[in-house]
Order: C-alpha cells, then structure tokens, then sequence
C-alpha cells in the first residue's frame, strides 16, 4: 500500500470526554486524522466510535443531554471553542448515515438544498452544474440523470446512500463522515460505495466507522480501535490488521468477541 | 379427551365473542338509522314551498304609478293594496272575517314577493298575469300533509272556510310547491315559510374562518417550538400536561371566558361572529396542538440529522424539512378540530350569537347566528314550520361535517403517501 509520506493531520482530537447524563461514552480520546485518507474507526458496538464521529461536526449538540469536553481541532481550530458556527462547521464537515436518508423531495432537491442554503450558487446554472458534479462524484450520475424530478426515496437503497453521499459533497466539504454506511446495504451495493469511497480519498478527507473489519480492511488507511469508550489502538490498518500492539485488538480483529 | 374440549370451548368462545361484536355494531347501526330516518322524514319537506298561483291585473293606478320610468314611484308603488285586492278578489267571500281568513292564506310577505316580480317584468303594466305567492305557513304545511283536518274547528288554526278554499284553489291547480330558496338564501323569521339558514351559514361561515384564522398559526407554532425547540424540562412538561387537560375542557367554560373578557372587559361587539370565533379558537388550539405535535414527532429524526449536516440551522431543518412533512397531520386535526368548532353551540349561546338575527351577515362584526345555534333556536319553536327547518338544518350541518372529515381523510391519506 502506497503511503503519503508527507502527511498532513487535519483533525486532531485532545482529550476528548463524552458524557450522556452521567454515564461517560467517551474517555480521554487523543488521535489524529490525515488528510486525504480514509480513516475507520472499528469496535464492538457500543463501544463510542459513532458518538466520536458525531463530535467531529458537532452533531451530538443535538442531544440534550450530550456533555463534550476536551478539544476537537480542525486545522488547528478548536471546534469546541465558544462561539463557533456549527452551521460553518458542517458546512466544512459533511456526514453520511448509517440509514440512507435522503429527504423526501426530489433528487435534483436533495442535492440543491445544501448549495441553496448556503448561497453556493449563483445562478440556476451553477446549481444545475454543482447537482450533476455530485451526483458524478456520488457514481449516481449515469442511473439518475434522467428522472431528476423523481422523489430521492424511490430509488433503491445503495442508490438512495450514494444520494446521501452527493448530498454531503455538493457544499464541498473538506471531510466526510461515514456512519457505518453500508450497514443497511447488499453486498453489490456495499461493493460500490467501497469504490467510491476510494476515489473520493484523492479530494477529501474521509472517517468512516463500520461493523465490518473486512470493510476497514479495503477501505482505510488507518484505523483506530475503541472499547468501552476507550481508544484502545490507532495505527496503520496493515498494522492493525496484521501485527497490533494491543491484544485486545488481536482479539477482536481475530473474532474472539465483539 | 380434555383437550379436545378445550379447543371446543375456544372454538366457542371465539365464535362468541363475534356474535358479540355483530350484535354490537348493529345496534349502532340501528340507532344511526333510525336517527337520519327522522332527520330526513322530517327535514326533506324543508327543501320545498308551496306557492298560491294567482291571476292579478298589473293596475296602474292601483299601484299608484304615473310614469314606469320614474324609478321612485316603482320603488314606492303600493304592492301591498295590488295584491291584497287582487287576491281577496279572486276568492269568493261574504264578510270581513272571511276576507281576512283569505289574506292570511298568503305568507306577510307577499307585497315584496309581487315588488319582485314586478321589477322583472315592468312592461306588463296594465295587463293581466299570473304570479306565485308564497304560502302560508299553515297552507304550506296542509300542503305538504302534515296538518291535522280532522280535529274539531276551534282546534285548528285553519278555519273550514280556509279548508274549502285550499281544496278549491287544489281542484283548480294553483298550489304547486317549488324549490325552497328561501331556505338558503334568507335569515331568520317569525313566520318559518320566509325563514332560511342563510344567516346561519355565513354566520357560521365567519366563526369558522376567525377560529382558523387565530388558532391554526398560535397551534403550529406551539407544536412546533414545544417538540422541536424547547428544551425538556418541569416547565414544559406541566404545560404539556395542561394543553392535554385544556382539550377536555367542557365547551361552556370558553364561552364563559369569551363572555368574561371579551365581552365584559375589552367590549367587543356582542353576537358577532368575532367574538364567537375567539371563543372557539380557545377551544380548538389544544386539538390542534396535539395531533400537530403528534404528526412532528411522528418525522424519522433521520430527516433532521440529514438537514443538520448539510449545514442547516435548526429553524431550517424544521421549517424546511419536518414541518412540511408534518403538515398533513396537522391538518387533518386542524380540519377535524374545525369541524368540532362548526357543531359547537354552548360557547356561542353565551356571548349572545343565540340572538334573532334576520339580517344576513356582512362581516364578522356584524350579530349573526351560526348552524348549531340555529338548530337550536328552531327546535324550541312550535310551528311545525320550524321542525322541518330544525332538520334541514341538521342535515347541512351534518353534509358540512361529512364534507370535512372526508376532507381531512383525503389530506391524510393523499399527501402522506406521496413520499413513501
């Protein structure tokens, strides 16, 4: 596997701790994600890799009882810090689901809300052009082209995901949170968002969580492991995979439990 | 063997329980029935007038018209004498008593009945023509069979000679009965062949759309900031509680409240549709709020985290995405909430909308009545004029809460599935 030997962090988490009311989901998380590569996180479920994502784009501030300390820096800009746009913020990190959840509008509409509401487009044309490069970046293009106007939930779920994924693209953010993408996928269409993921690697910065290590595997160039809330191993995914540092990790790569 | 009978006594059993459920639902049936059978027995006879043909001479100078240009004199001629001498002449009488016995045949109104007529047709002056009059009440009612000939004479409020008459001018086939249009079209009256619901439907009308009009915007947007945005806490939970308790509020303490403040403190006019309108927006903003606020929690969060991490606010990912999926809901229950509002009486009988009104409402400031209250100021009248026109005006009512739970049906069903 070829390596950017120059790499550059682009997000870089400091003791990062989560709470839910008063249980802790997240203890001391300290990492560090490259940029354009694709980072998994990996771990039994319940472990807290989802809620880590969530705090890469401020998404657990939706729930109520979410209590976050630590830093999260972006470029070297602490997300954490007061006052920071979210609305900014998410506009630089965009977030793909677990379930595919494309608006129930059309699919020119799905694609055009993210642009409109942030005034990306200048005209009609623009946005014409900024949907169909999304929709070509997503590989949704060449199967959707002509039924634009036809509601985005009609299509079938690995299309309805790759819909998601333009949707994330088409405000041109600089990373892409994946949130077990193709949990709710076939393997065909699990197959495709793979590929995807790879050729998007080359323009974004991407961090995808998944239940499959054979996923982590393909897709990523490292992964880190969590547990129990806790970052257990982070390294190169040959490394993980291959020869980890904790035997923990062996354990779980290996089936043992998870 | 024992589980043999015991399957039987399940087989039973069930077979049981749906002679149950069958016997059930026919009586309510039964009941149904039996209630529109009388509403329509008794209402359908609204829907017609029995009107006298009468031959009368257009006579100029009994009118008291000069000149048909002048539209002053045609305005003022004297209809009432034309058709009173008209009328009593062409029935045979012998003293004063039996000419008045003849008039009062035709309902009071007849000298604005001819003025009509007259308008429409000015170049008949001086010439003879046929003209239907509306009926008495008593007439109309003999007409349409349901008054009692055979009691004794001084029991009856008409005499034999006004019997004799009706048979006479029957034989001779001058009563014909028409489209009741009075019915739609006129207010209130003491004389029930001239009385209509027409009042009663704009008063209504106007009640509604005033009740629509404060409660629909103040429910959504309670629904809306007590799911979406305010934050889970004492607070709102006890107004939650509250908003539920408030939708099972009898009727009559709004009204109670609308006289209170409305009335007695801020003035505003009595009787009218505004007041009423207020006073049933109280009611209808809980059965608003709740299936609002049931339809916006019913939105997959899904659809806000999608909104959220393209980098919409929160106000746009509720206002862009979940209160648009949560309109038909909310809607539904608005229509539903407004049909509650159109069958409600007691509220409006206590700030004064119970008042006879003969007027047709211009505007919600104006006194009026509505359905309900018309039903239920006619079912207390005794002529038998009224019982007909009490469940004619049942059965509106009932076509417009039909019509309006079949549209909230259709909201429901056909925005609903659009998506999925």
């Amino acid at each position: 596997m070829e390596l950017n030997m120059n790499r550059e962090a682009k997000v870089i988490s400091k003791n990062v701790d989560v709470f839910y009311g008063n249980k802790q989901a997240l203890f001391d998380i300290n990492l560090e994600i490259f940029k354009n590569e694709v980072t998994a996180l990996i771990g039994p479920s319940g472990c807290g890799k989802s809620t880590f994502l969530r705090c890469i784009n401020r998404m657990n501030d939706v729930i109520d009882i979410c209590k976050i300390s630590g830093e999260i820096e972006i470029d070297g800009f602490n997300i954490y810090k007061q006052g920071v746009d979210v609305v900014r913020l998410r506009e630089k990190v965009g977030m793909v689901f677990q379930k595919p959840n494309p608006f129930p509008k059309s699919i020119y509409d799905n694609i055009a809300y993210g642009p409109n509401i942030h005034g990306i487009a200048q005209n009609k044309q623009e946005l014409d052009e900024i949907v169909e490069n999304s929709l070509k970046k997503a590989a949704l293009w060449n199967e959707v082209k002509d039924r634009l106007n036809e509601p985005g939930t009609g299509l079938s779920g690995g299309q309805q995901q790759r819909l998601c994924i333009a949707r994330a693209i088409s405000i041109n953010p600089e990373i892409i949170l994946m949130d077990e993408p193709c949990s709710a996928l076939d393997p065909i269409a699990t197959a495709k968002i793979e590929e995807l993921i790879d050729s998007l690697k080359s323009s974004y910065t991407i961090v995808i969580v998944t239940h499959s290590m054979a996923q982590a595997a393909r897709v990523s160039q490292r992964t880190g492991f969590f547990h129990l809330g806790k970052l257990i191993e982070m390294d190169e995914t040959d490394k993980i995979f291959k020869n980890p540092n904790n035997k923990m990790t062996q354990d779980y790569i290996t089936g043992r439990f998870g | 063997m024992n589980k043999e009978l015991r399957r039987k006594k399940r087989y039973q059993a069930e077979k049981r329980f749906q002679v149950y459920g069958i016997i059930a639902i026919s009586l309510a049936i039964f009941f149904v029935g039996i209630l529109v059978t009388k509403i329509f027995s008794d209402g359908t006879s609204a829907f017609s007038r029995t009107m006298i043909k009468t031959e009368i001479k257009l006579d100029a100078d009994l009118l008291g018209i000069t000149d048909i240009n002048n539209k002053d004199e045609v305005e003022n001629a004297d209809y009432y004498t034309l058709i009173y001498d008209e009328f009593t002449k062409s029935i045979p009488f012998s003293n004063d008593e039996e000419e008045k016995q003849i008039i009062t045949l035709l309902s009071p109104d007849y000298e604005y009945e001819a003025k009509d007529f007259f308008l429409k047709n000015k170049d008949q002056l001086g010439k003879t023509v046929t003209i239907l009059l509306t009926a008495s009440d008593d007439f109309d009612q003999l007409h349409k069979g349901n008054f009692p000939r055979d009691i004794p004479e001084d029991r009856r409020r008409l005499s034999n000679f006004q019997l004799q008459i009706y048979d006479q001018l029957v034989k001779e086939n001058k009563v014909t009965k028409v489209f009741n249009n009075y019915l739609f079209t006129k207010g209130d009256s003491r004389d029930p062949e001239l009385a209509g619901f027409g009042g009663a439907i704009i008063g209504s009308f106007f009640t509604i759309l005033i009740c629509l009009i404060i409660s629909f915007p103040i429910a959504l947007m309670a629904a809306v900031y007590l799911e979406e945005f305010a934050p889970k806490n004492r607070i709102t939970e006890l107004i939650e509680i509250n908003i539920n308790n408030l939708a099972a509020v009898p009727s009559i303490v709004y009204g109670l409240f609308a006289l209170g403040i409305l009335l007695n403190v801020l003035e505003l006019p009595r009787s009218t549709a505004l007041v009423g309108g207020i006073a049933l927006s109280l009611m209808t903003l809980p059965r608003i709020i709740i299936p609002a606020r049931a339809s916006l929690k019913a939105v997959p969060p899904s659809i806000r985290e999608g909104a959220l991490a393209v980098g919409a606010s929160k106000v746009q990912a509720v206002f862009h995405h979940v209160v648009p999926l949560a309109m038909p809901g909310t809607l539904s229950g608005t229509i539903i909430g407004l049909a509650q509002a159109l069958g409600e009486t007691a509220p409006l009988l206590l700030i004064g909308m119970v008042a006879f009104v003969v007027e047709i409402p211009g505007s919600p400031l104006d006194p009026s009545s509505s359905l309900p209250v018309q039903v239920y100021l006619w079912s207390e009248s005794a002529e038998r004029g009224f019982v007909e026109k009490t469940s004619a005006t049942i059965m509106m009512l009932l076509g417009f809460l039909i019509v309006m739970n079949s549209l909230a049906v259709y909201a429901r069903q056909k925005f609903e599935k659009k998506w999925n």
